[in-house]
């Protein structure tokens, strides 16, 4: 009777320790995925723009973590999110350098649209303002294309002018993307005055 | 009618202006009647090449003129 009683104690034990190593996996894990959860949200706007295949690998890496701590799996749950707050920060911190080289490459291009639309645009008034005052249009352009071109310029200055504002209130990126249509309108307009455009560098 | 981009040595940093380079029989009239068609508008040539043009009815041939 005293041996059964004790082996039942035993047995119990047992079961209340096994009891108590999975609720430990499973908070571990828990509080690793809450972790992880709450850094991927804190980049994750620029994680989707700069690295948006990583910062897929890491969201579906926390999703299959929280599916096997749902199947109630905690030693697999925790093995599976014991990772997932260093595999955040990693991916900040490339997500931090992958956005300023973006920023790099986009303040390169805007200092070379920058130096360079000013001049297209001033070649371009040039020419339509001596042949405003032509009296007759030369050989190759007609009155409809000189209009063209005439509309085409004020575009250009209005486009150059709101690439301005938005580098100088800190969107750089669409100060580029509005020197960019600058450029592709300069060239177009610099074609219907029969000019050249500048060789490329 | 030939526009050129920007030979080296021209004084000018603006990579956009436009060039034509003087042939044999070319006046300042006929190129301005070719750009602008209006010959009358040679004077806007001359001016733009003040730096080389003493004399708008004297060109060479192979000068390279700004055409504004």
């Amino acid at each position: 009777m005293y041996a059964k009683s004790l082996y039942s104690l035993v047995i119990l034990a047992f079961v209340a320790l096994f009891a108590s190593a999975c609720s430990h996996y499973k908070e571990q894990a828990q509080a690793a995925i809450a972790q992880a959860e709450t850094a991927l949200e804190a980049i994750s706007v620029d994680a989707q723009k700069y690295l948006p295949q990583k910062y897929q690998e890491v969201e579906d890496a926390i999703t299959a973590a929280k599916a096997s701590l749902d199947k109630g799996d905690a030693k697999d749950a925790l093995a599976a999110a014991k990772d997932l707050p260093a595999q955040v920060a990693a991916l900040g911190t490339e997500v931090a350098a992958a956005k300023q080289q973006a920023i790099a490459t986009l303040t390169d291009s805007w200092n070379s649209l920058s130096a360079d639309l000013p001049k297209m645009v001033e070649a371009i008034q040039s020419r339509v303002d001596t042949l405003s005052k032509s009296k007759k249009l030369p050989k190759g352009l007609d009155q409809a294309s000189f209009d063209a071109a005439k509309s085409g310029l004020d575009e250009i200055k209005g486009l150059w002018s709101a690439a301005e504002q938005s580098f100088n209130s800190g969107n750089i990126e669409d100060a580029v993307a509005k020197a960019n249509a600058v450029q592709q309108k300069g060239t177009e307009v610099m074609g219907l005055l029969g000019m050249k455009s500048a060789p490329a560098a | 009618m030939e526009e050129k981009g920007q030979p080296p040595g021209s004084g000018t940093d603006n990579p956009y202006t436009q060039y034509y380079v003087v042939k044999k029989g070319d006046t300042l009239s006929k190129i301005a009647k070719d750009y602008y068609g209006d010959a009358q508008l040679y004077a806007q040539i001359f001016e733009a090449n003040r730096d080389v043009l003493k004399d708008p009815n004297k060109i060479q041939v192979g000068q390279k003129l700004r055409i504004p």
